[in-house]
């Protein structure tokens, strides 16, 4: 068992460090305090392969391990964890479900330009009755010849507001919902199918998560992943690599509001001393160090257990628990070592607390990750 | 189609630079490697030549086993080649034993090279002689401290500035530049780029035995200085209170201090002084 970074890695984090701190350092605040997705940047990141971080190579993809993947992303959240949002859900739940089960017409078809980062992924399962409960969707697609006509709202889109191709999880059969679940792709031309407004979030302000709405729209019966009835299977298998991107991205949050932490400790002085020379403030840090370094093997471990190939359902759902439920923790730390000014938007700190939160909230809440974590021992003791 | 060579040196990373503070000297130990800025430039100047002109590029470092990682990552921005030299012969060696030892690799590893390009210096020793000398080995012209580059058939034009002036040179391939951090800004690392230098690169590991070095010009052996001691510069601070009325405070700044605080100010305040 080795716990040093390969070569490869410390390059990974490295390039991808470079590249944060460079081109979305400067920007982190404002895109933050003016809801404001960063274009120009995301330009920057399409030729670096950001966009298609774990697809094939011959889809244009860079075909990096999973422990690549949640460093860059890791780094990337270090930064800007609303620009970390947008490349987690594209590359995890966007473009990994057509790589994983799409026909390879499918991968031919949308892959080349979501890998471009041309178009931006969505993944769409959530609904007004449908969250933690994947089976209540009741977005209904009806089969019309060659198209599905698919009715129905998805709401707290991540990328809604920008993305060019989703996968939509709709229903076949209202008697039947369970088995009669379908993924399907969807391009944002096509008719009947729009972005609603963008939700004012607390946090992770840059990435325009919005509802969508089908109205009569017709989708052509190529554009189904699997078969009907593979939805939830589809969409769980999706959740489970989509949590290692969540993970990655609470943990770069709490590394940013850690690093921010030891440095103001060491420069504020009170009682003619730094703060950092008091055993509280020593405590906070220890504390904060030791549940980061905590996270970071809880889902390095996941992501080699993924690349093994073996199931990493149970791990993945530990790192994502953990790593989330840490990164408010620590950022709240943060906010706590910088007193009046961790409360202000002057300092970052802020900012990494309000986008801590929603990582215990979204693909799969705390509790749901409980469970799923129960249920795994449950299975593996009698 | 220019056949190119780029040699690279890992410095510690200035950001993340551990100092002991008592001895004032750099950890190294500690220090995380990367390529040096000023190399970094020499193979953006290299990527840039072969976009235009076709070409080879194949880089080449001296370092420890942990060198590889600049090689890696020269690859995965987008070089062909990397040769790495590595012995702890060549440890120790200076300015001298450095272009000696690049030299004999060179002609061994790329012997039909067109262009050799270097960092203007590096930012762990800062000497700008590594270039210069390795022109002198490999008896070929070479020229230092260059902004910009341009390749037509066996001619390359170049441009510098030198002490406030543009300087255009012209010189016949094959030749060596020294690249400056100036205007080439180094392409970022594409992550496919570096999945691919793990994957398949192509590099080439030396000792001293087979490039066929002379044992005794190498290393700190072959070195003809010797580092007797490596310390921070330490700045000390001195509080001056100037007194009186405004306008004698200033003609007392500038009388004080005219070289520190630059000179246009002051004679544009000098001046209008003569004016009114």
């Amino acid at each position: 068992m080795d716990f040093n970074p390969c070569m490869k890695h410390k390059l990974i984090r490295k390039a991808v460090r470079m590249f944060a701190e460079a081109e979305l350092g400067p920007i982190a605040h404002d895109i933050d305090r003016d809801a404001c997705f960063p274009w120009e940047a995301i330009g920057k990141m399409r030729s670096l392969n950001f966009f298609g971080l774990q697809a094939p190579k011959e889809y244009g993809g860079a075909e990096l391990d999973s422990i690549s993947y949640a460093i860059t992303i890791e780094e990337i959240s270090r930064v800007s964890a609303a620009v970390g949002l947008c490349l987690t859900v594209h590359n995890s739940v966007g473009v990994f479900p057509i790589v994983r089960f799409g026909t390879a017409e499918q991968k031919r078809r949308f892959l080349p330009a979501m890998t471009s980062g041309e178009k931006i992924g969505a993944f769409c399962l959530t609904e007004a009755n449908a969250g933690s409960d994947a089976g209540g969707v009741e977005t209904i697609a009806v089969k019309d010849g060659d198209d599905y006509v698919v009715n129905g709202t998805k709401i707290f889109v991540t990328n809604g507001g920008v993305c060019g191709t989703a996968v939509i999880f709709a229903i076949t059969d209202s008697q039947n919902p369970q088995k009669s679940a379908g993924a399907f792709i969807v391009e944002r031309d096509t008719p009947g199918f729009t972005v609603g407004e963008i939700e004012d979030l607390c946090g992770m302000r840059a990435n325009p998560v919005s509802s969508l709405f089908l109205e009569e729209c017709r989708i052509p019966v190529t554009n189904l992943l699997g078969r009907v009835g593979d939805g939830m299977r589809i969409g769980l298998a999706t959740l489970d690599t989509g949590r290692l991107g969540v993970a990655a991205q609470a943990l770069g949050l709490a590394q940013a509001a850690f690093e921010d932490a030891v440095r103001y400790s060491k420069e504020r002085q009170q009682f003619k001393k730094p703060i950092s020379s008091f055993q509280t403030i020593q405590n906070y840090l220890a504390d904060m160090a030791t549940q980061i370094d905590a996270g970071r093997l809880l889902l390095y471990r996941a992501c080699a257990v993924k690349d093994a190939g073996r199931p990493f359902g149970a791990e993945a759902a530990m790192a994502k628990l953990y790593c989330s439920e840490m990164a408010s923790r620590v950022t709240g730390m943060a906010v706590q070592i910088h007193g009046g000014y961790g409360y202000s938007k002057e300092y970052d700190v802020e900012r990494y607390f309000r986008d801590a939160k929603v990582t215990e909230i979204y693909e799969g809440t705390s509790e749901v990750h409980r469970m799923v974590i129960a249920r795994a021992v449950l299975a593996q003791r009698t | 189609m220019v056949k190119m060579v780029v040699c690279i040196k890992q410095v510690p990373m200035v950001s993340e630079l551990p100092w002991d503070p008592k001895t004032g000297t750099l950890q190294r130990d500690l220090a995380e490697g990367m390529i040096n800025p000023a190399c970094r430039s020499a193979l953006e100047a290299a990527l840039e030549i072969r976009e235009a002109e076709g070409g080879e590029i194949s880089v080449i470092t001296m370092g420890p086993p942990a060198a590889e990682e600049v090689l890696r990552e020269a690859i995965a921005l987008g070089a062909d080649h990397g040769v790495l030299l590595t012995d702890r012969r060549m440890a120790g060696g200076d300015t001298l034993a450095t272009s000696y030892t690049l030299a004999r690799a060179i002609e061994e590893a790329c012997p039909d090279f067109d262009l050799v390009l270097c960092g203007s210096s590096t930012s762990d020793s800062e000497t700008a002689q590594v270039g210069p000398q390795l022109a002198e080995e490999l008896a070929i012209p070479g020229v230092a401290y260059i902004d910009t580059i341009k390749v037509s058939g066996r001619t390359v034009l170049m441009q510098r500035i030198s002490d406030n002036f543009l300087e255009t040179l012209e010189m016949s391939l094959p030749g060596l530049i020294t690249v400056t951090t100036g205007v080439y800004t180094p392409r970022y690392v594409p992550l496919g780029g570096l999945q691919t230098a793990f994957a398949g690169a192509d590099i080439t590991c030396m000792d001293a035995a087979r490039i066929g070095l002379d044992p005794e010009r190498i290393g700190a052996k072959g070195s003809a200085t010797r580092i007797l001691n490596v310390y921070s510069p330490t700045a000390k601070k001195k509080n001056i209170l100037l007194t009186g009325p405004p306008r004698r405070i200033v003609e007392q700044l500038f009388e004080q201090f005219d070289d520190k605080i630059g000179g246009a100010i002051g004679k544009d305040l000098k001046s209008s002084k003569k004016g009114s």
